[in-house]
């Protein structure tokens, strides 16, 4: 379902490309570099996100994207250990998956998971793991699908994506960090997604680490 | 820009020295191109075309709209090359208005849309009412100069690659045919134009450059960004396979020996050749292998009526 | 031997500290069970609404002349002031040609949930004395609101269609429009000419924000959802001589025939109010969560010590510099009082949320969607 490489480009601390489903991003991370005087935080890292679309100019679309990635990644950066220092982390969607005009979670999702690997990448610090999936429920209310494919979305009465903060070897889960739906549903499917979500986002986070293990042993060849 | 690259003293002397004794850092030569490598996505129309280093993804879409009233015959037809910082933290976001990256955008144009390379009027569904507007986005990746000649190939590529929904037009109304219901259309492209860039340093001061004879000036196909940051001039001519010149582009800079521009021509036009010769092989063996089913699901007869 | 040093504790008036340390300003209230607002942990504030008179629909409207608003919404909530005006357009939709031909329609077409809703498409002004490009608050609130009336179904596709009248000219010169819904069977008006083209409402929201003091998607939400169930749609007509109006045209020695684009008139005195899905208007609220911080809470008298203080608290209706500033993690629930949830969106920042936060929160969300139900 998901596949990633790291060190994709060449001008860039840290990239990563990554394909989830019909999704494919490609994320860059700079920093930590001198920021401009209006960025400038005097404690701490400041953030610049940036979205492109695969199609067309970047709109609002991209902007509530971004807001919605910085939200997720603030918190679990190492800010403290930057103050006065810009990082910039730039994504690049290349295949959008989903039709770009009703939906952004799949983005939104390849995103988050490809924001992770490309820190990693870059060598800043981060305090926590994440990972981050969507998930559909039928129109029946009844099941409940990870990553749904597009036709599984369209269809879908409402649409979650939930993003998590992950400790001790991404196992167990610390924090919720972006949990958003839209649609129909009821308190009751709140809960279940959040259960069902969890699981599957401890997964991923698996996915992830096995990316990140198999960079370190290509960046450490010479040890 | 957020961080201007810069080059230091030593390195640009190092650079411009093997230079004189005619050598490249990569180990080129001077009239060589860097390879180009043309990988196409799933969806038509998806590419990313890398020459060295430099990695740019081009896409193609496409969508419904009028035209414009003076043309009602014509389709319409966008390119958009904005720069972002993943290309490198020299460009800044949504400020494409730096001198390199509007000549570069301009450029592109003038090769692709203004040069006729694609048939716009092929686009009309309805004359005055409804036709197909395509758009180029081209996205920078990764920057190690030539991003005017790996622009162009990716534009050119993509638009090759391209195919945009069957339409049925019953007087003023139109059906849109989804991919999976007909087999979706190529795009008119009418010819493959591909530019080359050369650059042109003075190793000697400029009084030789203009008064002298000796014509010491040197020139050099397809610089990386290095050698980008420390050219005195530039060139670009875009071709295409039939000899003809489609662009010529020279925006001030060292001035040069007038019959250099032939010289350049005729260098430009062997490598136009093999560009267009890789463009089309690659395409079709893209082609092949999206349609390796359909010998066997034919319900073509065999026999001749 | 130095002197010894005195240490004096430093005071600051309350408005400078909230200025200079909001967390430290907060957590003292919150060890007071109050907050900053004086308002208790899970109070929301009182809104007052009126649709202000705007729009040119309704009766009593103050500005009768040059005006195009449709729908009005003045929405004041502490010292917050939200102004929603609804304007629209019309649109001409692009009907398949298989329709009009063959009468069968598309073979087992899969539910396509969100292809069924209309949208508006708001833009978010928060004032601040200037002028300029919008912030990045401004675009993703007005996206996030886009999102969300797409989603939640509100404006079913039907609501906008328009159902186009014929404006026809008797040989007296006396004009009179006929609507399709309104004609009776024995006027003989051309039918045809109706099936071949669709028209429907583009429905646009400016949504101005004044003293803006807190988080503002909850607000900007609910004046929305105001102004628009006030909204009501001009009825339209053609007149019946553009009907079949047809240009020819040629260049470059092609030619062809153009068909005029009609001229859509909207009816100034006739009005339709606009019908929204009752079971998906949903109101919206919005909480904060905050970890107290056993070090920043003021001593307390012996008696008191029993007392658990809870790891972390709900706070509804965030308000105010200090308290935006402070709160990390923010719950936001879009949601009608039977429990029908539109729009749920956690950020969780350093404090951690809980499932029992997130039900308290839902549960909270949908006695005030009742409370402001009523004042609809």
């Amino acid at each position: 379902m998901l596949s990633a490489q790291t060190g994709v480009l060449e001008q860039v601390d840290g990239s990563c490309k990554l394909q989830c489903g019909q999704t494919t991003v490609e994320c860059s991370v700079t920093g930590p570099i001198e920021p401009k005087a209006r960025q400038e935080l005097p404690a701490q890292l400041a953030l610049e996100v940036i979205v492109r679309p695969c199609r067309g100019v970047p709109t609002t679309r991209e902007k509530l994207l971004e807001d919605q990635i910085r939200g997720v990644v603030t918190p679990v950066l190492a800010r403290y250990l930057y103050p006065r220092q810009l990082a910039q982390v730039c994504f690049q969607i290349l295949e959008s998956g989903e039709p770009e005009e009703n939906f952004s979670v799949k983005e939104l999702s390849a995103c988050i998971n490809a924001a992770f690997l490309a820190i990693v990448d870059a060598g800043i610090g981060l305090q926590f793991s994440f990972a981050s999936v969507v998930l559909s429920v039928s129109t029946d209310g009844e099941e409940i699908r990870t990553d749904p494919a597009q036709l599984d979305l369209i269809e879908s009465k409402s649409t979650h994506i939930l993003a998590l903060q992950l400790g001790e070897g991404t196992q167990k889960v610390e924090n919720v960090l972006l949990f958003e739906s839209h649609g129909d549903f009821t308190e009751d499917t709140v809960l279940r997604v959040l259960q069902f979500g969890e699981k599957s986002c401890v997964e991923t986070a698996q996915e992830l680490r096995k990316v990140v293990q198999r960079k370190v042993q290509q960046d450490f060849v010479w040890r | 820009m957020a961080k201007d690259i810069e080059i230091s003293t030593s390195e640009s002397k190092f650079l411009i020295e093997t230079l004189r004794q005619g050598l490249r850092q990569d180990l080129r030569k001077f009239e060589e191109i860097r390879e180009v490598g043309i990988e196409f996505g799933k969806d038509y129309g998806d590419v990313t075309v890398t020459m060295g280093k430099t990695k740019v993804h081009c896409r193609i879409s496409c969508s419904i709209a009028q035209p414009y009233e003076d043309r009602p015959f014509e389709g319409l037809f966008y390119i958009s090359t904005e720069t972002s910082p993943m290309a490198g933290a020299q460009f800044e976001n949504g400020n494409n208005t730096g001198e390199d990256e509007v000549l570069c955008s301009r450029i592109i144009e003038k090769a692709v849309r203004r040069s006729g390379a694609l048939d716009v009027e092929g686009l009309c569904i309805v004359a005055g009412s409804k036709c197909w507007a395509v758009r180029a986005d081209v996205h920078f990746l990764d920057c190690d100069g030539g991003f005017i000649d790996v622009s162009c190939i990716a534009v050119m590529c993509g638009l090759l690659h391209f195919r945009k929904p069957d339409v049925t037009v019953a007087g003023e109304h139109i059906t849109v045919h989804s991919m999976d219901e007909r087999e979706p259309v190529p795009l008119g492209v009418l010819h493959i134009p591909i530019c080359v860039t050369f650059s042109f340093f003075n190793p000697e001061d400029a009084e030789e450059n203009i008064k002298g004879e000796s014509n010491k000036e040197i020139c050099i196909i397809d610089a990386t960004l290095k050698e980008e940051l420390l050219r005195d001039g530039t060139l670009t001519v875009t071709l295409n396979k039939n000899r003809e010149v489609v662009q010529v582009s020279k925006a001030g800079g060292l001035p040069m020996d007038a019959l250099t521009l032939m010289d350049c021509c005729h260098k430009a036009f062997n490598i136009t050749e093999t560009l267009t010769d890789q463009i089309t092989a690659k395409l079709k063996q893209d082609f092949e292998a999206r349609n390796q089913y359909a010998a066997m699901l034919s319900s073509e007869n065999t026999r001749v009526s | 031997m130095s002197e010894p040093v005195e240490l004096r504790p430093v005071t600051f008036h309350p408005e400078v500290l909230a200025r200079i340390a909001p967390d430290l300003y907060m957590q003292r209230h919150l060890s007071l069970g109050l907050r900053p607002s004086l308002r208790a942990f899970e109070e929301f504030r009182n809104v007052e609404i009126s649709d202000g008179r705007l729009s040119c629909a309704s009766e009593d409207s103050i500005n009768v002349v040059g005006n195009n608003i449709l729908g009005s919404n003045v929405l004041k909530c502490g010292k917050t002031m939200v102004i929603t005006s609804i304007t629209g357009g019309i649109v001409e939709d692009v009907v398949p040609a298989k329709s009009v031909d063959n009468d069968f329609s598309e073979p087992s077409e899969r539910t396509n949930r969100v292809s069924q809703f209309g949208r508006v498409y708001p833009v978010v002004e928060v004032e601040r004395g200037r002028v300029g490009a919008p912030t990045d608050e401004e675009m993703t609130l007005s996206q996030r609101l886009y999102n969300c009336i797409l989603h939640s179904g509100l404006i079913p596709k039907r609501a906008l269609d328009v159902s186009v009248g014929i404006r026809s000219t008797n040989s007296e010169g006396e004009s009179s429009v006929v609507y399709p819904d309104e004609e009776d069977s024995s006027n003989a008006v051309d039918t045809p000419f109706r099936s071949k083209r669709k028209w429907s409402y583009t429905l646009y929201a400016k949504i101005q924000v004044f003293s803006r003091d807190g988080p503002l998607f909850e607000l900007c939400w609910n004046s929305l959802l105001y102004a628009l169930a006030s909204t009501k749609l001009p009825r339209a007509f053609v007149d019946e001589r553009t009907t079949d109006l047809k240009i020819p045209i040629s260049m470059r020695g092609r030619s062809a025939v153009i068909r005029e684009t009609f001229e859509i008139i909207c009816d100034p005195t006739k009005y339709l109010p606009l019908s929204l899905d009752a079971a998906n208007k949903a109101f919206a609220s919005n909480f904060g969560v905050l970890e107290i911080d056993p070090e920043a809470q003021l001593p307390k008298d012996d008696d008191d010590m029993q007392e658990d203080v809870p790891g972390s608290v709900l706070l509804a209706d965030v308000q105010g510099e200090s308290e935006e500033a402070s709160v990390s993690s923010t719950i936001s629930v879009v949601t009608n009082a039977d429990g029908n949830i539109k729009h749920f969106r956690a950020v969780g920042g350093t404090s951690k949320i809980t499932i029992e936060m997130i039900q308290q929160s839902i549960k909270l969300a949908k006695l005030r969607a009742l409370d402001l139900k009523a004042k609809c």
